[in-house]
């Protein structure tokens, strides 16, 4: 091993902009972002060893399967950064395996259960009476979660393989997760109905009175029983062809076409 | 109105292409709102492409790529739908575009798993880089892993822009009225999946009282939006502070 040497402040700054523009960049299937997590390491390797035959090893820890919320690893890159420098490889390693998991959900949670549907429906209101500020909006509600990576990074940097016990150990993990999926469901339970208030049935039946005929919408029947009823019964069936039967996202997008093509064809919807 | 040229088809097809090699970034590129705003700013329809643009937002809420998983590409449905809305004219261009943009955010499925899996050939292009020692083209390798990404949405585009009088022609001419209504339940019903998969991602089995006080303040009560997430929010820490501070989840 080389002497032991610290990271520059060029260099920190480098590996950050690598890990927070390209982390993605070539997800696939098989390791997801674990190519990106290795070449943003790379600058720190050149620096903290001297030959190619070490820097080599070095990356190929990394190419390990690796996937969580990007913003979130920020944090799982600065700890990874602090550990490498102190040549601590194997804590890398385990710091990568036991954050990426919870981050994922947290990030998750925050950025595509709250924090987009929420600015969504305001930016989609916006841009239906025209205004240019539904879409600039929209653009800076995702690109807030690229800005904090910075602060994120330095912030993993700092902690190091403190953030094990400081998030898992002090329970904040468990703490954010809670609040926001009580958060998140409250606000989705109210979403299904608003968001899909137009799903409705045109079905009407003909009833005859004393003296007369009367039309009866059967969506106003419905509506009495429970009201956006078939919203509910939608987002029902998707959840248990997604929990229930183990569909993929995509084996349930279909199946949803099949039910709304037949009901719209059948005349129900 | 009418046909489009080469060059907005290109245009197009490049703002596709880097939209979603943005949205990998974390840009807020390939938003349907700000493709349908772009592609209106380049097609001369600007309140064209803000419609569409929030029509398939709202379709959209609550959908995201989770664990890599593939959902409708309503980016890429928006530049289409646009443009070829736009071409089309008159009264009832969002209604058509919208009538496009539906089946091509369905279709574009497909290639979102034909580009994560191309993918995975640069992935082993950079581990053979490795046994070879050579970390510069390793990082070749990654940054070339945008291609089959940028390609993946770049090329239906510009095919789908340059071909757009055609395609309007058999639109109108071509697609049944059953069909066209399809489209539109379809469309209507989309959000269902999203809120499905939010649901499952929060244990729903476990946590259902909460996303059923959410719903009786909506559907009751009409409460709207920030509501709920004031609601939601004094909730959550209701509950977590009763407990301690500490969550035992």
């Amino acid at each position: 091993m080389s002497n032991e040497r610290k990271l520059d402040q060029a260099t920190l700054r480098k590996m950050a902009l690598r890990h927070n523009i390209t982390l993605q960049w070539s997800w696939n299937y098989e390791r997801m972002q674990a190519l990106g997590f290795a070449y943003s390491l790379i600058p720190a390797f050149e620096k903290l060893y001297d030959t190619n035959e070490e820097r080599v090893a070095a990356v190929q820890r990394h190419m390990q399967f690796y996937n969580t919320h990007p913003s979130m690893s920020a944090i799982v890159f600065g700890a990874a950064t602090a550990l490498e420098e102190s040549y601590a490889p194997d804590a890398a390693e385990s710091i990568k395996i036991g954050l990426m998991g919870p981050l994922a959900g947290i990030g998750d949670t925050l950025q595509s259960v709250l924090m987009r549907p929420i600015i969504g429906v305001i930016a989609a209101g916006l841009a239906a009476e025209g205004s240019i500020f539904g879409p600039i909006l929209m653009f800076f509600a995702q690109f807030f979660w690229f800005a904090i990576r910075f602060p994120l990074f330095n912030w993993g940097y700092k902690k190091s393989i403190g953030l094990i016990s400081e998030m898992v150990g002090e329970g904040i993990i468990n703490k954010i997760t809670e609040i926001a999926t009580i958060l998140g469901l409250v606000v989705i339970g109210g979403f299904v109905p608003s968001i899909m208030a137009g799903v409705k049935t045109p079905l009407a039946y003909t009833k005859a009175f004393e003296g007369g005929e009367k039309v009866i919408a059967i969506q106003g029947v419905l509506d009495g029983i429970i009201p956006y009823m078939i919203p509910l019964l939608l987002v029902g069936f998707s959840y248990w062809l997604l929990t229930s039967k183990k569909f993929s996202p995509l084996k349930t997008l279909l199946a949803l076409i099949v039910v709304a093509f037949a009901g719209a064809v059948a005349g129900l919807l | 109105m009418g046909d489009y040229g080469f060059l907005t088809a290109l245009i197009l097809g490049i703002w596709a292409y880097f939209s979603i090699i943005g949205a990998l970034a974390g840009w807020g590129t390939a938003e349907a709102l700000v493709s349908g705003f772009i592609t209106g700013l380049v097609v001369g329809d600007v309140k064209l492409g803000l419609e569409i643009g929030a029509t398939l937002t709202l379709m959209s809420l609550g959908m995201a790529t989770y664990g890599g998983a593939t959902i409708p590409d309503f980016n890429t449905a928006a530049i289409i739908g646009t443009a070829i809305g736009a071409a089309a004219g008159g009264t009832n261009a969002a209604e058509l575009g919208l009538g496009i943009a539906i089946p091509v955010a369905l279709f574009m499925t497909q290639l979102d798993v034909l580009g994560r899996a191309t993918t995975t050939f640069f992935m082993h292009g950079a581990e053979q880089a490795l046994e070879k020692g050579n970390l510069k083209s390793l990082e070749k390798w990654h940054l070339m892993g945008t291609i089959p990404w940028g390609l993946s949405r770049g090329i239906p585009v510009f095919l789908g822009v340059l071909a757009g009088q055609a395609v309007i022609d058999n639109v109108v001419n071509a697609i049944p009225a059953w069909f066209m209504h399809g489209m539109r339940v379809t469309g209507s019903v989309l959000p269902a999946l999203g809120f499905a998969l939010l649901l499952s991602m929060m244990n729903l089995n476990k946590n259902w009282p909460y996303a059923l006080i959410g719903y009786a303040l909506f559907a009751y009560l009409g409460v709207p939006t920030l509501g709920l997430a004031f609601i939601g929010l004094s909730l959550a820490f209701i509950i977590t502070k009763n407990r301690g501070g500490v969550a035992n989840v």
